[in-house]
C-alpha cells in the first residue's frame, strides 16, 4: 500500500498538506516534552537531564519497529521509502557544529520554532541567527561544495552496511534504548539530590 | 521507578523480538488479474527477431536481452550482450538489480518462446513494466537472422529489403564473409574508335 505518493495511491501536491499536519504535530510534541526550555535541552550535555535521549530514542524505535511491522503486513514498501544519502565527512563536521550550536545556543533548529511560538526571546533571536546562518552557508556553499559531497556512501543503511538484516538493527537498537533509559535514569536520580533547582515529573 | 515504563519497555523488548522471530516474507506488488490478462493480450509485448537484430547492431542503449534458458545453455549458445537469468531464479534478489531500471526496455528470450512468455508472466506479476519477449525466440532467430531464406524473385519489394537487411544481420552476427566480386577476372572494355577520314558509313 504504502508508501501513498510514491505509489500513486494519493498525488504529490498532498505532500505540503502532510508535510503541514505533520509538522504541526512534530512542534506539538516537542512543545509537550519540554522542549522548549534550553535548560532541557543542554541538560544531556551537563549530565542532569536526559529527556532529549529518551525522547528521541523512543521515538526511533517505535518507529523502527513499527515500520518493519508494517513492511511485514505489506503496508509499506521499505525499498521506496527514501533514505538520505550518507556524506561520511560533511556529517561528522555537520554533528559536530550542530552540537555546538545546541549547547551554545540552547536550541535545535525545531526546537527553537516552539520557542518562539510560546513567545521566548531567546528562541526568537535563535531563529534569526539560523536564518542567518542559512545564508551565509549558501552564499558561501561553492567554497566547500568538494568537502561537502566528498566520501558519499549513498543511501545506505546500517543494516546494509554490516550486512545484517533490518529486525536484528532493530532489536539491537530496542535493547540499546532501554539500557540508555536506566542508565540515565540512575544518573538522574544521584544528581537530583544535589540539584533542587530543577523539579521533574 | 514508574511502573509504567517497566511495562512499556518490556512491550518494546517483546514487540522487537518478534520481529526476529517471524519467519520471511516477500510482499510482491502484484498487478490485478484484469489488468495482467488485459496485457497478455496485446500483441505489441512481443518484438520480432529483426527489431531485436537491429537494436543489437545500433548498439541501442535502453536494450537489455535476458536469456531465460540454463546456465549450460547460455554458454553453449547466447546473443551479444546478454545477461543469464534462468527461469527458476528469476525471483530471488541476485538478480533483482536487473529488472525495473527506469528508460530499459527488457526483452526475454529463450529456445522458443514459452519459456520467455512464462519469464515474462512472472516478472509483470511482480510489478516491472517495459516487459518484452523476442517473438519465436532463438530458434526463429537461427531461420531469420542467421540463415535467412531468399524470398521469390515475384515477392515484394519489402520482402526483399527484409532479406538484404537479414543478410547484413547475419553477417554481422557469424563474421560470415560477403562474397567480393572477383579482382582479376574483369571483363576487358575494347574501345573502338571510328578511323578518321573513314567514308561517311550510313546514310540512305
Amino acid at each position: 500500500m504504502g508508501p501513498l505518493i510514491p505509489q500513486g495511491i494519493i498525488t504529490g501536491q498532498w505532500d505540503f498538506v502532510i508535510a503541514l499536519l505533520i509538522g504541526a504535530a512534530f512542534g506539538f510534541i516537542l512543545e509537550a516534552s519540554g522542549f522548549s526550555s534550553s535548560r532541557n535541552i543542554v541538560g544531556v550535555f551537563y549530565g542532569y537531564n536526559f529527556v532529549v535521549l529518551r525522547v528521541f530514542f523512543t521515538a526511533m524505535i517505535v518507529a523502527m519497529v513499527g515500520l518493519l511491522f508494517f513492511s511485514y503486513f505489506g503496508w509499506i514498501d521499505l525499498n521506496l521509502v527514501f533514505v538520505l544519502p550518507t556524506y561520511v565527512n560533511a556529517m561528522l563536521l555537520g554533528g559536530f557544529i550542530m552540537g555546538l550550536g545546541f549547547v551554545i545556543g540552547g536550541f535545535c533548529p525545531g526546537t527553537s520554532y516552539t520557542a518562539v511560538a510560546i513567545g521566548k526571546i531567546d528562541g526568537m533571536v535563535f531563529t534569526v541567527g539560523t536564518f542567518i546562518g542559512v545564508l551565509i552557508f549558501s552564499e558561501a556553499f561553492p567554497l566547500f561544495e568538494n568537502f561537502y559531497t566528498a566520501n558519499n556512501l549513498g543511501g545506505i543503511t546500517i543494516g546494509e552496511m554490516f550486512s545484517v538484516t533490518n529486525e536484528v538493527v532493530a532489536f539491537i537498537f530496542v535493547l540499546m534504548a532501554i539500557v540508555a533509559f536506566y542508565v540515565t535514569w540512575l544518573i538522574e536520580k544521584k544528581v537530583r539530590k544535589n540539584m533542587t533547582e530543577y523539579k521533574f515529573e | 521507578m514508574n511502573r509504567n515504563y517497566i511495562f512499556l519497555a518490556t512491550l518494546m523488548i517483546l514487540l522487537a523480538a518478534g520481529l526476529l522471530i517471524l519467519p520471511e516474507r516477500h510482499n510482491y506488488q502484484q498487478i490485478k488479474p484484469e489488468d495482467l490478462m488485459w496485457d497478455i493480450v496485446q500483441t505489441q509485448r512481443y518484438v520480432t527477431t529483426d527489431q531485436v537484430a537491429q537494436m543489437i547492431i545500433e548498439g541501442d542503449p535502453t536494450l537489455e536481452l535476458i536469456d531465460v534458458r540454463s546456465a549450460k545453455e547460455f554458454e553453449s549458445f547466447s546473443l551479444t550482450n546478454t545477461i543469464n537469468i534462468p527461469l527458476d531464479s528469476l525471483m530471488s534478489p541476485n538478480y533483482s538489480d536487473y529488472l525495473g531500471i527506469e528508460d530499459i526496455n527488457v526483452v526475454f528470450y529463450s529456445n522458443d518462446d514459452i519459456k520467455a512468455d512464462q519469464a515474462w508472466v512472472i516478472a509483470k506479476r511482480m510489478g516491472y513494466n517495459s516487459l518484452y519477449v523476442m517473438d519465436g525466440g532463438l530458434n526463429c532467430w537461427i531461420k531469420t537472422i542467421i540463415k535467412p531464406i531468399e524470398p521469390p524473385e515475384t515477392a515484394s519489394l519489402s520482402e526483399h529489403d527484409l532479406y538484404q537487411f537479414r543478410k547484413g544481420a547475419s553477417v554481422y552476427f557469424t563474421g560470415a564473409k560477403i562474397a567480393a566480386p572477383d579482382e582479376n577476372n574483369k571483363a576487358s572494355v575494347k574501345i573502338v574508335r571510328r578511323k578518321k577520314g573513314a567514308a561517311v558509313a550510313g546514310g540512305c
